[in-house]
């Protein structure tokens, strides 16, 4: 954090010194855009390293400007939200960041313990707010359930910085998306976990997620996956 | 729970019997759906339904299909279908099956053993040409990888009509996805298999593709989206 957390209240002698004191936290959470490519390249670096996947983390600035935000079809298509946090309260009336295809959504939590978050400097908010910090993003898109006629979300990526986690804001995107997903109503959000990643399987648990357990992903990438382009690999395909 | 929508009538009792022998050519073609193809995708979807026996959750209607698949001309970048057709004769070289996004492909097999398909008039192509008769059906749409910060393809189903399988016309479809994304420069195409499936990861396997090992697949459905949703207590 930018700015350091509120000294603790000064305890008169005759107090008891078991008083609790809390660090309030506001977050709120909202639609990425553009000028926000930079942190969100930098969070998929970090979850890369976290995932041990960093030496086939190929994204850059423009390619992610490019393929993310070329369009303003927020939840038609792949979409970003961030979640940020400030130890000053957000104006009430500020409309910094709002797209009006979404209206941002606050959370006040209340911390045993404040804020260490050594890179905050790298991880300002994009809307040049005073001590606004990215925490964390989501990335989702539709997909559709056959069955039921009808769209849903996928979830690709999760990812709160290391300062911010064990707090709820993981299951505050997640929320975010489901929510977004009955007001539009959509039937279903699905998404994987690398199934060693053993605190992430416990909260989706908890959170009344049920596991796919026969499913397993295919996935045809890379040599592979060219080795279908026109005029090979495609078993005399004839094009009219 | 709701009640399944009534799966769609059964063909009328004069359907005739297409019949046709051993090494006799079959002409297929794949082409992009559009809507008037709705009744077809809807037969063949509570026909894949019956096939992984689960009939009573398959609810969609000709008119949910049609608005959630067919409302916007968004191809490719929204939810796509490819149908696969066949005939016995030539399919004619100026097509409504063209589109300007798609032009389709053929290809011509030899039928080995004899088909036998006791429901066409019910599968006739929207087209209307002569003789043709859809056969499968592919449903993908975009995907996402943030790590290399490119789009793919994402298959939701495949499905080849009983009397049209084991003469390669799921891999066909298969390779036209594959093929679509290479030619958008997207950067993988995924889709799930049962565990226990072994002919289909098999096949897959020799296709090229691969399971990715360590990922599981979470839900949240129904009641457990709803309350989920419902919780939280989230200011605005």
């Amino acid at each position: 954090m930018a700015a350091a957390a509120p000294p603790p209240p000064t305890v008169p002698a005759e107090l008891n010194m078991d008083l609790p004191t809390s660090y309030p936290l506001f977050t709120r959470i909202r639609l990425a855009a553009k000028p926000d490519v930079p942190v969100i390249h930098k969070m998929i670096h970090q979850m890369a390293v976290f995932e041990r996947l960093s030496d086939q983390c190929s994204a850059t600035e423009p390619s992610l400007a490019a393929t993310l935000f070329s369009k303003n079809n927020p939840f038609e298509s792949f979409t970003v939200f961030l979640i940020e946090a400030s130890t000053t309260p957000f104006p009430s009336s500020s409309s910094t960041g709002v797209n009006h295809k979404f209206i941002p959504i606050h959370k006040t939590l209340n911390l045993d313990l404040p804020i260490s978050d050594p890179e905050s400097e790298k991880f300002t908010s994009s809307t040049m707010e005073d001590d606004v910090i990215v925490a964390g993003f989501v990335l989702f898109f539709p997909n559709y359930s056959t069955f039921l006629a009808k769209p849903g979300f996928y979830i690709e990526d999760l990812f709160v910085r290391e300062s911010y986690r064990r707090k709820g804001l993981g299951k505050m995107l997640l929320s975010a998306v489901a929510k977004q997903a009955v007001a539009m109503g959509y039937g279903r959000v699905e998404w994987v976990v690398l199934d060693w990643n053993v605190n992430a399987i416990k909260f989706y648990e908890q959170m009344g997620a049920d596991v796919m357990q026969e499913w397993r992903v295919c996935r045809l990438t890379g040599d592979a996956l060219q080795g279908y382009a026109t005029a090979s690999g495609t078993d005399g395909l004839d094009l009219i | 729970m709701a009640t399944a929508a009534t799966p769609p009538p059964t063909t009328a009792a004069s359907e005739l019997n297409m019949y046709i022998p051993t090494n006799q050519p079959l002409l297929t073609r794949i082409r992009l759906a559009a809507n008037p193809d709705v009744p077809a995708i809807h037969k063949m979807i509570y026909q894949m339904a019956a096939f992984q026996r689960l009939a009573d959750q398959c609810f969609s209607t000709e008119s949910s299909l049609s608005t959630t698949l067919f409302s916007k001309d968004n191809h490719f970048e929204s939810f796509t279908v490819f149908l696969i057709e066949v005939s016995t004769k030539s399919f004619p070289s100026s097509s409504a099956a063209h589109h300007p996004e798609f032009t389709p492909i053929h290809k011509t097999l030899n039928v080995h053993p004899p088909v036998s398909d006791p429901e066409p008039e019910t599968f006739k192509s929207s087209t209307m040409e002569d003789e043709v008769f859809v056969a499968g059906f592919v449903l993908f749409f975009p995907n996402y990888t943030m790590s290399v910060a490119k789009p793919g393809f994402y298959i939701q189903d495949l499905f080849v009509r009983k009397s049209y399988r084991r003469m390669g016309l799921g891999k066909m479809l298969l390779a036209v996805v594959a093929r679509q994304a290479v030619e958008m420069g997207y950067g993988r195409v995924e889709w799930v298999v049962l565990d226990w499936n072994t002919n289909a990861i098999k096949f897959y396997e020799e296709m090229g593709a691969y399971v990715v090992k360590e990922w599981m697949v979470y839900r949240l459905i129904s009641d457990g989206l709803q309350a989920f949703a419902a919780t939280n207590d989230l200011e605005k």
